[in-house]
């Protein structure tokens, strides 16, 4: 199949960790969307081999859950919290304005394929409402006049790699809490900036 | 916040820069627990958990030293942290993950060796990298020190740690949802009984689920003792808890705090008031699936588990949503029963079908196209997911969350059915 | 149903009614038996409670009070108190209802369900009068196709998840699954992985509303118009228990019958959809009488049978009743097949007849074995071994069963086959081997030798059942019975020899092979024979040649006739090219037949005969079980039985056998054939007999020898074995199943299409000393290396034959 020869190494240590195959399903789908920008169906072909499943049983667990992408992305996914604490706070608006300057109804990607703009459920981040992720990098305290600007800031300068206290610092408001220490660490796709066992890093 | 004792957020508060790292963890204090953990049997650590009144932090508020106590005998026995913080309001896990990880992994040693375990899994939700790349580092800083992994602080005590990003769903925070999930299955939730994790839980051996806040007491009631521990609350309500405060409040945020105060004290001197200076109209008490309250009613009651109850509500995730007289609450109520329709798994009719129902005229309500039989509809909704719209809920669904889209809906008919006439009878929102 | 213990039995109150009932039984189940029907969905007596549908809400008491639970997955306990009737749970079940319904379209007028319809009858019963649902309900495109067999509908699915606990939990083909989640939630298959399991057509059964549909039922008929009959499957030897609906004159659908001896409900999909062969516009209508110039003419009934009657006794005559020989009689009636066994043997004076095509076993091994197996015995075995065909493909109510025992009962099971069978993922040890080296893998098994050795471990925790048949053609059935005589050395061993044509253990019972009599009498059996000539007349004593015998027979000469009841030697025997060789000499030769086949148009009469479902009789499965099967439709033009045109025959040959209907057939089969003393069409309802009777003792208990064979070597070894769809007469006229037979394939491992520089899909030549045959390559890494894999009788593949040794080539032969 596709994967190299080191991405088959690491899916295997992955493996290697649960006490089933099977239960590596879901790191697995993550690395199939990283190796092609999203999941597609020789990605989910190469999952079901690794894991001992047929296709469809691997498509029916990554459709299950809204983080596995089937279809491609733009660069960076805008995802807007409209649950309830931060509706409360304005993120109607938020997304309103998101689509405008994006171009496009909430689910989809704009024609250049930079960026996407999508509804979701609650983050963790309500005490920063009303709180927007970019590739799963959060940003806090957004309004519908600073979106506009993260976007554009977005589409000029095309960061590597989007960091979430780099996107606060710009753009973002109220947080829920202090972060700490800044970080690094950030994201290269639409997919969450978390490599398990060994290449992850993270804090220090 | 500091006129209340802290336990899981003294370190990050003393330490703002670095308290997720090793170093300063040990350096104030961390890690003893786990090592005098190693030198007591399973019995004394399951009876010091039980005697600390310890109870699940991540919704359902279970005793856990007695559901380590019912593990069943068959080994392996796994362990399993539900990281998957999703309750909408609630927000407390991504700090302690983020801010305190060292914290939560004693806690999973504790509890590894109270339960016999040797395989614990963290289940982080997919949308919380930055916190599951702080428990990643923070896992790697303690295998290097041989606090995990092969014979553990010296001991031939075996025990592997393993991070799992979830996939964006919340029904994986129902522990035979996450389970299910860690299998890499739909996350489903299966049926209890007979698949109760204490008995029949990952791969279907014995399993303990339990929240990260939970798990992050366990180091200072080791250390301290569970009397000590018990004294920071009361009977009922021993220790401290995380609420997380959000909505038209000045200062929200997550605030340790035991459990006694008012919801006055929490909502005005804590949280710092409304916001503009607007009147408070309502608010959540317990996350997205607890019946809401109102100042008439509830304004000066104890915030403990006993009164919540009784007033027909729950303390819950301890997420505070609250609201401002500027709020449409059909509005919010459909926001609130649109998520669980979003978030429901599909396996059972009433939920699958009647969650959405309820959102779609709860819709049709706040845009002004609601009729006069709506209201009676709705409910009737509710009941067949619900039957007899009870507290705590009776459920015609496999679990919780179908009950769960109820609690808006009964909350606006008994406290704002007004407001819900006036939308039907004026043809719109009068909040527009 | 399903396995539950009687021993212990539990009271269960019901509706204020006391029950006693099994301990563990679903308390629905429990209801449902005792008059008290609790409305469902998701439950299913075969598949393992999910409680999903929650339509089977009951009230039961507990000492926090009345507690809603499922009763799918309450399990019957002492003392349980269940209330199916109170106002909360008519509320609850009313309130499910209405959930079912608001997203189901208003489909009924077009759908294959109506009238049948759980939906329609339990809204009926147990739903609201009225909708109020006035939202848009979920629309999606339909119906697509999930296979070549069956459409789905996913507006009508209500999401039970039956065909996808099916597909995983019992055919073990998890290829139709949930996609997305909550109310987006629909059944899929993986784009271009369609849901081609061989027991798809189970899921249009059990699917509880229009959902999914069978391409070959689709919108012929509504269920009130159909005739429905009980009857016996007759495709292949498990006899599985099936209804047919008929309606007007046409077979229109088989469905499954839940018969706890055999097939529990389920068929695969050739023997349920198999059936559109009967009203193929190609039968034979009429007698055929072949002309000079090799075209044949229609004929009348006297002139055909005067000219095969006249034809016969001349050569009888001229060069005794051993002139002639039989070959057929497995693909219909015993009643048919006795016939025929007594026109041989009485009329003719000829011991050569088989019912096999020279791809069978011994037959004494198949139907007299000692210490045979029912299907139910692998329920109860602690260990199976299954050392034959892959029995996916050749027997699919064997393949659930073993199935089931490995996976639901914990029974610990050993498959020996040289390439990946459906079982492997079961199997807690597979053995693979070279064909051709059976008899060494026999002997290190036995022994336990080396990595053997866990193997043979497992087979000594009895209970043993031991399923054993060839595993491909070019297996000697030698091995099988050596395997067979093992296997009788193991702790409370029986053994199940394994063959798949239809009725031919009913036709072998009758004495069609080569030293049989009817009712499992060896000729050598001198007071049994006598017994037999004492009724029915003289039997010839000479030695009876077998199909093989038969064919270099009539090549050679010292053969000169040939009678072929429903048997297509030039298709089915493993050399066809022998068999047409053999037809094409013979001086004579009857066929009496459904079509014209490669084998019946090469003879000089042809009898258009009548075939399953158009002539009442028994047949007899793989246990010895008979059973009933049934008239429901007349065949076409001027078709008759088998056994009434063999009368016919024999009264133009002065030698009248004295039938006027297929019952006296009946009668005088259970006065002569001593296995079936006792039997009579009445004693068959239900789960039919297995004969021998209680009391009865059958003369012939052969016990399994052990030939202590020489291994077989070469560098290629042909590996030759049948798959379910394949290029069979009856397989050729069912338009719905013809085209899934895989084709003319020639599977090689990757490693020797490497050193042979063929890459997958070039075409490959092999050949055998028989024969040559070309088609394009498919790699099989489960082979073992040298192994050559060929699918026999498929379309365009020439016949190579039954030797073992092989060469492969690059490219096309010629």
């Amino acid at each position: 199949m596709s994967w190299s020869p080191e991405t088959l190494e690491r899916a295997e240590a992955i493996i290697a960790r649960y006490p089933q195959r099977r239960s590596a399903v879901m790191p697995l789908l993550y690395i199939a969307m990283r190796e092609d920008g999203y999941l597609t169906e020789d990605g989910m072909r190469q999952v079901a081999e690794l894991t001992g499943l047929t296709p469809m049983q691997v498509d029916s667990v990554a459709s299950f859950y809204g983080m596995f992408k089937k279809i491609p992305q733009g660069r960076y996914l805008i995802s807007v919290c409209t649950s309830i604490s931060c509706m409360l706070l304005g993120a109607d608006d938020v997304m309103s304005s998101a689509e405008d300057e994006v171009g496009v109804p909430a689910g989809e990607t704009d024609a250049e394929g930079v960026v996407s703009v999508e509804h979701v459920e609650c983050i963790g981040a309500c005490g920063g409402a009303p709180a927007v992720q970019v590739n799963y990098e959060l940003a806090e305290g957004m309004t519908p006049e600073s979106i506009v600007e993260m976007i554009r800031w977005l589409r000029q300068t095309k960061p590597d790699v989007v960091r979430a206290d780099e996107l606060q610092e710009r753009f973002g408001g109220t947080k829920s809490f202090d972060p700490g220490i800044l970080e690094a660490q950030g994201a290269v796709g639409p997919f969450p900036a978390f490599d398990p066992y060994g290449t992850a890093g993270g804090g220090s | 916040m500091s006129a209340y004792p802290q336990v899981l957020t003294k370190r990050m508060i003393e330490h703002p820069s670095d308290s997720h790292r090793i170093d300063v963890y040990e350096e104030t204090g961390g890690y003893k627990s786990a090592r005098a953990a190693l030198d007591m049997t399973r019995d004394e650590l399951v009876e010091m958990v039980k005697a600390s009144g310890l109870i699940g932090r991540g919704g359902a508020g279970f005793s856990a030293g007695m559901k380590w106590s019912f593990l069943a005998p068959p080994r392996p026995a796994y362990l399993v942290v539900n990281g998957d913080e999703s309750e909408p309001g609630t927000f407390k896990d991504r700090q302690l993950l983020e801010r305190d990880p060292h914290q939560m992994i004693e806690g999973i040693i504790i509890t590894s060796i109270a339960n016999e375990v040797h395989e614990a899994f963290i289940y982080i939700r997919g949308e919380y990298p930055k916190p599951a790349r702080r428990v990643q580092g923070a896992l790697a800083e303690a295998y290097r020190k041989g606090y995990l992994g092969k014979g553990i602080f010296g001991t031939d005590y075996d025990l592997e740690v393993t991070v799992h990003l979830g996939g964006g769903a919340y029904i994986c925070g129902e522990e035979t949802a996450l389970i299910n999930s860690l299998e890499g299955r739909r996350g489903e939730p299966r049926l209890k009984p007979p698949y109760f994790p204490a008995a029949k839980g990952l791969y279907m051996m014995p399993t303990i689920v339990n929240n990260v806040e939970t798990i992050s007491n366990l180091p200072y009631i080791i250390e301290h003792g569970p009397d000590v521990y018990k004294a920071l609350g009361d009977e009922a309500d021993t220790g401290t808890f995380l609420f997380s405060v959000s909505g038209h409040v000045v200062k929200p945020g997550n605030y340790e705090l035991p459990r006694g105060i008012t919801w006055r004290e929490l909502i005005f001197d804590v949280a710092g008031g409304m916001r503009d200076g607007n009147g408070l109209k309502t608010w959540i008490p317990g996350g997205a699936s607890a019946p809401w309250f109102v100042p008439s009613d509830h304004l000066d009651d104890p915030i403990t588990r006993d009164a919540c109850e009784k007033a027909g509500s729950m303390l819950g995730s301890g997420a505070v949503i609250v609201m401002d007289d500027t709020t449409c609450v059909i509005r919010a109520a459909e926001r609130v029963v649109r998520f669980f329709s979003h978030e429901s798994c599909g396996q059972c009719t009433p939920c699958r079908e009647g969650t959405t129902w309820e959102e779609q005229v709860l819709r049709r309500i706040e845009m002004g196209a609601g009729r006069e039989v709506d209201a009676d509809l709705l409910l009737d909704i509710a009941d067949n997911i619900s039957p007899g719209l009870a507290w705590p809920p009776k459920m015609t669904t496999i679990c919780p969350l179908g009950p769960s889209s109820v609690s808006p809906i009964t909350s606006i008919m008994t406290y704002f059915k007004d407001e819900v006439m006036q939308h039907i009878h004026g043809g719109g929102c009068p909040f527009e | 149903m399903g396995g539950v213990p009687l021993s212990e039995l539990v009271k269960v109150t019901v509706d204020g009614r006391e029950l006693d009932v099994p301990k563990g039984q679903p308390v629905i189940d429990a209801a449902r038996e005792a008059g008290v029907y609790i409305p469902h969905f998701c439950h299913h007596p075969r598949l393992e409670p999910v409680g999903m549908c929650r339509a089977c809400l009951v009230e039961l008491e507990t000492p926090r009070g009345m507690v809603l639970t499922p009763s799918c997955t309450l399990f019957a306990a002492d003392g349980q108190v269940v209330h199916t009737t109170t106002p909360v749970v008519k509320k609850a079940q009313e309130g499910v209802l209405e959930f079912l319904l608001i997203n189901h379209p208003l489909d009924c007028p077009v759908c294959d369900k109506g009238g049948e319809c759980p939906l329609q009858d339990q809204t009926v019963g147990y739903g609201p009068g009225e909708s109020r649902f006035v939202e848009e309900k979920r629309h999606f495109e339909k119906p697509i196709p999930v296979s070549d067999l069956v459409l789905l509908d996913r507006e009508r699915c209500i999401l039970c998840a039956r065909c996808v606990r099916f597909a995983d939990e019992v055919a073990g083909d998890p290829l139709i699954e949930f996609a997305d989640r909550g109310n987006n939630t629909r059944i899929a298959t993986f784009p271009d992985e369609p849901f081609s399991s061989y027991f798809s057509g189970n899921t249009v059964q059990i699917c509880p509303v229009g959902a999914l549909t069978a391409v070959p039922y689709r919108f012929r008929a509504r269920p009130w118009d159909l005739r429905k009959a009980a009857s016996t499957c007759h495709q292949c030897s498990a006899g599985e228990s099936i209804e047919i609906d008929a309606s007007q004159n046409d077979v229109l659908r088989f469905t499954g019958v839940d018969n706890d001896a055999t097939n529990q409900g389920w068929l695969n999909d050739k023997c349920r959809f198999g059936f559109e062969f009967i009203g193929s516009k190609d039968r034979l209508r009429v007698p055929l009488i072949k002309n000079e110039d090799g075209t044949f003419r229609e004929a009348d009934w006297a002139e055909a049978l005067d000219l095969t009657a006249g034809r016969l006794r001349e050569i009888v005559e001229a060069g005794g009743g051993a002139a002639v020989a039989g070959l057929g009689g497995a693909r219909g009636t015993n009643e048919d097949a006795y016939v025929f066994s007594k026109f041989m043997r009485t009329v003719i004076g000829s011991n050569h007849v088989d019912a096999q095509m020279d791809d069978g076993l011994d037959p004494k091994l198949l139907v007299a074995v000692d210490r045979k197996a029912t299907i139910s015995d692998l329920d109860s075995a602690s260990s199976i071994l299954v050392w034959g065909p892959d029995l996916k493909e050749e027997s699919g109510t064997l393949y659930l069963r073993v199935r089931q025992a490995a996976q639901k009962r914990g029974v610990k099971l050993v498959v020996v086959h040289p390439r990946r069978t459906g079982l492997d993922d079961c199997t807690k040890h597979k053995i693979s081997y070279r064909p051709g080296q059976g008899p060494d893998v026999l002997r290190a098994l036995a022994a336990g030798d080396g990595e053997y050795a866990a193997a043979r471990a497992v087979l000594d925790e009895g209970p043993v059942v031991a399923i054993v048949g060839r595993t491909g053609l070019t297996e000697n059935p030698k091995l099988a019975e050596s395997v067979a005589a093992f296997v009788s050395t193991l702790p409370e061993a029986k053994v199940m020899p394994f063959a798949r044509r239809s009725n031919v253990y009913g036709a072998l019972d009758m004495g069609l092979a080569p030293g049989l009599l009817p009712g499992r009498v060896t000729l050598d059996d001198a007071d049994q024979v006598a017994a037999f000539e004492a009724v029915v007349g003289a039997v010839p004593d000479h030695e009876g040649r077998d199909a093989r015998g038969i064919l270099e027979g009539l090549e050679g000469g010292e053969l000169k006739a040939l009678v072929m009841v429903g048997a297509d030697p030039v298709r089915d025997v493993p050399n066809g090219a022998l068999a047409a060789r053999a037809l094409d000499s013979a001086e004579f030769t009857v066929a009496l037949d459904l079509f014209l086949t490669d084998s019946s148009s090469r003879a000089d009469v042809v009898f258009p005969a009548e075939t399953f479902a158009e002539k009442e009789g028994t047949t007899t499965n793989v246990e010895g079980r008979v059973q009933k099967v049934a008239r429901i439709v007349a065949g076409p033009g001027q078709t008759q039985a088998d056994w009434s045109i063999l009368e016919e025959i024999a009264r133009r040959m002065g030698a009248p056998m004295g039938f006027q209907d297929a019952a006296s057939v009946s009668a005088e089969i259970a006065r002569v054939a001593p296995a079936y003393t006792g039997i009579g069409w009445g004693d068959l309802f239900g789960d039919g007999v297995v004969v021998p009777r209680e009391g009865v003792e059958q003369p012939l208990r052969y016990q399994p020898v052990d030939h202590q064979m020489a291994s077989v070597s070469a560098p290629f070894v042909l590996h030759l074995a049948r798959t379910l769809y394949d290029d069979g007469v009856e397989m050729r006229h069912s338009l719905s199943l013809h085209n899934l037979a895989p084709g003319a394939r020639v599977y090689l491992h990757p490693a020797d299409a490497a050193t042979l520089g063929v890459a997958e899909g070039d075409e490959v030549t092999v050949e055998t000393a028989s024969g040559a045959a070309s088609a394009s390559a498919t790699f099989d890494a489960s082979l073992v290396r040298g192994v050559v894999y060929v699918p026999f009788n498929q379309p365009g593949m020439s016949s190579l034959g039954d030797e073992v040794e092989v060469t492969v080539r690059k490219g096309v032969s010629g």
